[in-house]
Formats: C-alpha cells, structure tokens, sequence
C-alpha cells in the first residue's frame, strides 16, 4: 500500500508535473485565464493519461524498444483524437473554450514524459494510480491558477460574476505568465519550508534518542 | 539475410509492431467517427438551443432584406412558440466594421410583441466589442411598441463601444424590419423616401407634425457619421421656410472634449435661427456636400464631423417643408411613424 | 498584398506565438539561457515548421478531406513532424556538419513542440482565426503564415534570452530563482507584445 501513497504523493505533490516539473506549460498558460477551461483541460489530461499509462504498461513487453516511441505517439494521438470527438459530441461547450489546445495535449510533455519514465517499467495498476495522480495533480494546479487568474482577470469565478473591479491583463497570457511563476515559487517556498521543518524534527529526535542512550 | 531469418529478426518485429498499433488506432477512430461525428444539423441545433436555452423545432425560411443598415444571413420559425430566430448583421460599426447576432423576435397574435433575446454571433473589427455586456443587450429585451426602433442613444446603458453598440442596435431593426416586412405584411412607410438630402437622416425614425400656427416641427434623428453617432434635432420650420426654433434633443458624439470643440452656435442653435435654406447652404461654403476636416470653414472646429451633421438637419428640414406643405394640406397633423419617444 | 501584410503582421506581432498564443513554451522556457542557443532554436522551429507545413496542408486538403479520413489529422500530422525531423536532422548531418553542430542539438526536442503541430492545426482551419478576416488559405498563405510565425518565435526567444543573461548578473530570492523569474520576465515581454494589439490590419 505504502508504495502507491507514495505514487499519489508523487503527482500530488512532490513531482507534481505543474509546479515541481514544469511540463505542460502550453496548454496551462493558454487556459488559466478562465477557471472552466483550466478545469476541463486538466480532466481531460487525467482521461487520456490514465488510459495512455494502462495501454503502455499493458503493451510494456510486447513493444520493441526500438520503436517504443513512435508507438506511444500513435497511441496517444489516438486517445486525443478519442477525446476531441467524444468532447464535440457531448460536452460542445469545452470543446470550444478548448480550442487547438486540445490536439496539443497529443505533444503534452506530461503524458509522454509519464509513459516513458513510469508506465513503461510498472505494473497496470500502478501505472493506472500514476496516470490518475499525476493527471489531478495537473487538474488541481490548473485550477487554482484559474480561479486565480478569472477572479482577478475577469472578476468571475467559474463564470459568475462576483466583482466589477477586474485586471484584465491577468487574463490575457502576460497574466499568465505572471501567476504561474508566483505559483511555482510560492509552491516550491512551502514545500522546502515544510521539509526543512521535517527535517529539523527528526534531527531534534535523533539527537535526543541519542542523549537517552547516552544518558 | 534469408527470408526466414527476416521474419524472425527484430527489424520484422519492429515493423510488425508498429503497424498493428497504428491499425488498431485507424480501425478505433474509424468506428468511433461513425458513432461520434457531429452533422451540420447537429451544430446548427445546438447553436439555436444554446440561444435558446432549451431544446426547440424550427424550420427555416427565406431570408430578405428589409433595412439598408443590416444584413439578415438566416432566419428560423420556431415551431413551439410562433416566434423568430433571425441572425442579421448590422453595418456601421467601429471603423465600419459589422457585428453579427442572433436575435429572437417574439410575435403573438400577428405582431411583433418584443425581443426575447440578443446573442453576438461574431463580429468585423469591433475592437471594444468586449465592452458589450449582458446588461447592454438586456436593454432591448421586453415589449415592443409598434413603431419603436432601437437607438444607441434611446436608454442604453454606456458601454465604451459606442459604435459596435450601433451596429447591434441596427441588427436588431433589421431583424424587426426583416420579420415585420416579411411575415406581417407590415412594411414601414418611408415617408421621406421622395425628400431631398437624407443622406444623413435616418428616414425611418425621423418624424414631424404641424402644429396650428402652422410651422412644422420636425423631430430628426441623424445618421453617425464617422466619429459621433446620430444626433437628435428638434428643428420648428415656419410657412415660409425659415427656422424659429432649433433644439438639439441628444447629441450623438458621446466625448465630451468633442462636444465642447462644437461650435457653440450650434449647440444652442442660434446659427441657424431666422435662416432659410440658402442661408444653411451658406454655412458650408460650398453647399451642403461634407467639407472634409481641412476645408477650413468655419465648421472646421475640431468638431467637424458633428457641426456637419447639425447643419444637415437644418437643411434637410428647410429643403424639404415646402414639399410637406403641399402633401398635408388634407390631414394635418398626422404622425405616421408613431412617437418615437 | 493586403493579405500578405495581414499574413505577416498577424504572425510576427498580433498574434506571435509565444506572447499570445501561447504556443512551443516549453523551448521557450528551456532554452533561453544563451542568445546563440536561442537563436539556433528558433531557427531549427523555423525550419521545420515551413517544412511541415508544406507537407501536411497538401496531403491534408487533397488527400484526407477527399478521402473523409480527416479525423486522422493528429496520427498523420505528429507522424509526418517527426519522420521530417529525422529526415532533417540526417540530411544536415550528412551536408553540414558545422551547421548540425549549431542546430543539431535542437532538432530532436522539436518532435514534441507544440508550435510545429499547432501550426499545421492552425492553418487547417479557417483563415479567419489566424488574421482575422475571411479569405480563402492555400498552400502558399499557409507556408507564408508558418515561416512568419516561426520567425515571430524566434523573435521572442531571442529577446527573452538577452534579457535573461542580463538576469543572470542580479541575484534573484532563491525561491524565484530558475523557472519563476523566467515566467516573470516572459510576464514582462508579453505585456510589452500587448502594444500591437493597437495594430489594426
């Protein structure tokens, strides 16, 4: 169990592919401005990741290593095209404030980067944790950089009006921008304050363990 | 390399491999294009369901054209409700680009009873267009007073995009022209179709009556021009051609750094008082043709665009009493358009 | 000659790639570190982005659509950018050895930049999204607008990178330092970009 607590804290937080990772930086600089896309595009990420790392790590020994990568693109460009159709027909209001992002996802570092270092070495269902992990950790850092950017851009969150006052450059990709690189800092300043304070508990333990022995 | 020794190498097997994945991709997408792709239909439904909020049947129907300021691209009867989808597009928006919308008419019992809706399809160069809000469009929803025509002017709420608002406002009388003219059989009467110099008068919206001492009151609402939008004048032309009274009710240039360049005469219409229409062609040295910005007449005040379209009106209602005179000599005082306040 | 004008304005200044699209970020990001890597990259985008989109528009607009198999766009067209970026990256080698040594680097990160298939993507569509009006594209309009956009890339990478060595003279608060000051920087251009949005064409 321990080992996929391990893989949930991975995408969630310490190689979460937004924050920690960087990847997928067109498509989240593209879409923050507005909450719903930002949202929609991360969901549709954890669709096509989940479903790309299974088919890789099914496939894991049957591909031979030599053309392991125009595979993954095939079957991920597959997955994408599947998305954009079930997208047209059933959700037309994504599918549009997608735009030509959702072909993109096809060269989405995250999705490729994920099956050629995890799915292609780990079992299904692991690679089926990762690809759900990763995927929401990229749905959550979307999200809150939406929200961020709509509520100050466009004074709306989700759509709804809340505030006349509004910035509309953070809507507009320089905002973007802007709130992305606070966020990464903000996120990377809180995870190493977090371990240090870790760090310094478990020193002070040690240390104290050892006065009890010495003692 | 023999043939047996291909089939077994691992360049086969790469090959093999590759061609199954794309394959099974090929046949995948195939199928699920057949089962998933979206019809024109489909996406013509979904745009009027959006408009309309609700699943609805319609038919389409022959489009024509009712009003110079819009363009109607398409039209719908709604089945359920008798009412009218139209997408009409309306010209004289900023730097005479165009914006395209979606309007639904709501008729009852034979005629138009108001705008249900206003939605933007797209637009030509409306730079300001995100301007335009909800509230902005709610404007034109509600009941419809027979003869009422939609004016940038007439109460809307200020959007920063004075002139994309034109353009919509003129979609939606062309979308009310197109239903009244085509469906109703009620054609609006141009009743200044045979004056001259309308050039700039919005000849539809403009009206006047008589009043006993017989002068004529001329209420004129005035075409844009590039800049201002129209103006509204209250121009009294007396028996024999010469203004005692000029008023002007709204006025079109919406900044009011230009509305302080206008000549002063103009705004309080001393210029044209006690004059016949010689006299306002004498404004203009040149006749009542535009001057341009660097004629250096005495219009030339930074304000061009709207002195010009003051003296317009000024002139259009001295050219043109005498012909009002003869027509209405049987029965005075008729208001064929309706008020228009 | 207007639309050419429209063409190039659109893909160079009004909607650059980078500072409005927000296409191809992740070269963007990466290599801006030296003016001459950035240079180099822009340059290699460039070039197989023409390329790309001199093969895929024909085989899109005379084979797929008459086929009915336009669905495929995504399989055929990330097929097509990385056997031309293989092909590329051979031929140079073979003929240039001094310029594979200056460009050879970049050509394999290309495969999986988002600018190359979102142009090829962008030029299948209607023109109007690309220069804002409607006219008819062709092969020619949709080469032209993948060579400008490409150079918009390139113009953007160039002046990110000379402002990012100037960077590298300052000391930055160790958690902004790497990625956040870059984004910070890129916040900047953008907004400087937004001064050609008063274009009008």
């Amino acid at each position: 169990m321990n080992k996929y607590k391990k893989i949930t804290l991975d995408g969630l937080i310490y190689q979460n592919p937004t924050f920690m990772l960087v990847l997928g930086t067109c498509p989240t600089l593209g879409l923050i401005s507005s909450a719903f896309s930002a949202m929609g595009m991360g969901l549709t990420v954890v669709v096509i990741l989940t479903l790309s790392n299974i088919l890789i790590s099914l496939l894991r020994k049957v591909i031979p290593n030599a053309v392991r990568i125009p595979c993954y693109i095939v079957i991920i460009a597959t997955l994408v095209t599947f998305a954009r159709m079930f997208l047209e027909k059933f959700v037309p209001d994504l599918y549009d404030s997608l735009g030509g992002f959702l072909a993109l996802i096809v060269v989405n570092c995250i999705i490729l980067g994920r099956a050629e270092a995890f799915a292609n070495k780990h079992t299904v269902p692991e690679a089926a944790v990762d690809g759900i992990m990763q995927g929401l950790g990229f749905t959550l850092a979307l999200t809150l950089m939406g929200v961020i950017c709509e509520f100050f851009g466009k004074g709306s969150i989700f759509g709804f009006e809340i505030m006349q006052f509004k910035i509309s450059m953070l809507a507009k990709p320089a905002g973007a921008f802007l709130v992305y690189g606070l966020s990464i800092a903000v996120f990377t300043y809180v995870i190493d304050c977090i371990e240090r304070a870790k760090r310094v508990k478990a020193n002070k333990l040690a240390r104290e363990n050892l006065l009890k022995e010495v003692a | 390399m023999t043939v047996k020794g291909f089939f077994k190498s691992n360049v086969f097997k790469c090959l093999a491999t590759l061609l199954c994945v794309l394959l099974v991709s090929g046949v995948f997408l195939t199928l699920m294009n057949g089962l998933l792709a979206v019809s024109d239909q489909e996406r013509l439904d979904r745009a009027i369901n959006k408009i309309y909020g609700k699943s609805v049947a319609y038919t389409q129907v022959e489009v024509a054209n009712y009003n110079d300021n819009a363009t109607i691209d398409a039209a719908y009867r709604i089945k359920d409700d008798g009412n009218y989808l139209v997408k009409s597009t309306g010209k004289f928006g900023f730097e005479n680009g165009t914006v395209t919308c979606w309007v639904v008419v709501n008729v009852k019992n034979g005629s138009i009873k108001g705008i249900d809706k206003v939605v933007i399809d797209s637009n030509k160069g409306q730079s300001y267009i995100g301007n335009i809000n909800n509230n902005f469009l709610s404007g034109f929803y509600g009941n419809y007073e027979n003869g009422y025509i939609f004016n940038p002017n007439d109460g809307f709420i200020k959007t920063g995009a004075t002139k994309s608002a034109t353009a919509i406002c003129n979609a939606v009388n062309g979308a009310i022209d197109y239903v009244n003219g085509k469906f109703l059989g009620n054609v609006a009467v141009d009743i200044y179709a045979d004056f001259e110099l309308t050039e700039y008068i919005e000849t539809k919206q403009s009206s006047h009556e008589i009043d006993e001492s017989g002068n004529i009151v001329y209420t004129i609402k005035t075409k844009g021009h590039t800049m201002p939008a129209g103006f509204t004048i209250e121009v009294t032309v007396n028996a024999e051609g010469v203004i005692t009274a000029y008023n002007l009710v709204e006025n079109g240039s919406t900044s009011q750094t230009y509305i302080n360049r206008m000549m002063p005469e103009i705004l309080d219409g001393t210029l044209f008082v006690g004059k016949d229409f010689a006299g306002i062609q004498a404004i203009i040295n040149e006749g009542i043709t535009y001057p341009g910005d660097d004629k250096g007449t005495t219009i030339s005040t930074g304000a061009t665009q709207s002195n010009y379209l003051c003296i317009y009106a000024a002139a259009f209602a001295t050219k043109n009493y005498d012909k009002i005179l003869t027509d209405e000599v049987p029965d005075e005082g008729t208001d064929v358009e309706g008020g228009n306040e | 000659m207007g639309t050419l004008i429209a063409i190039v304005l659109a893909a160079v200044l009004t909607n650059n790639f980078i500072t409005v699209k927000t296409y191809g970020i992740c070269p963007f990001l990466g290599v801006s570190k030296k003016t001459s890597s950035a240079a180099g990259m822009g340059i290699a985008v460039t070039l197989v982005m023409v390329l790309a989109t001199l093969v895929t528009y024909p085989i899109y607009t005379y084979v797929m659509v008459p086929l009915g198999i336009d669905f495929l766009e995504i399989i055929f067209f990330i097929f097509i950018i990385a056997s031309l970026v293989q092909m590329l990256e051979k031929i140079i080698q073979k003929l240039s050895p001094s310029l594979y040594g200056a460009m050879g680097i970049y050509l394999p990160l290309i495969t999986t930049n988002c600018a190359v298939l979102g142009v090829t993507e962008l030029v299948i569509g209607d023109m109007s999204s690309i220069i804002g009006e409607a006219a008819t594209m062709n092969v020619g309009w949709a080469v032209l607008y993948a060579l400008f956009a490409g150079l918009g890339f390139t113009l953007v990478m160039v002046i990110m990178s000379g402002m990012r060595e100037k960077l590298n003279y300052y000391k930055t608060a160790k958690a902004l330092a790497g990625f956040p000051i870059a984004m910070v920087t890129a916040c900047f251009i953008c907004m400087a970009f937004t001064v050609f949005s008063y274009i009008s064409i």
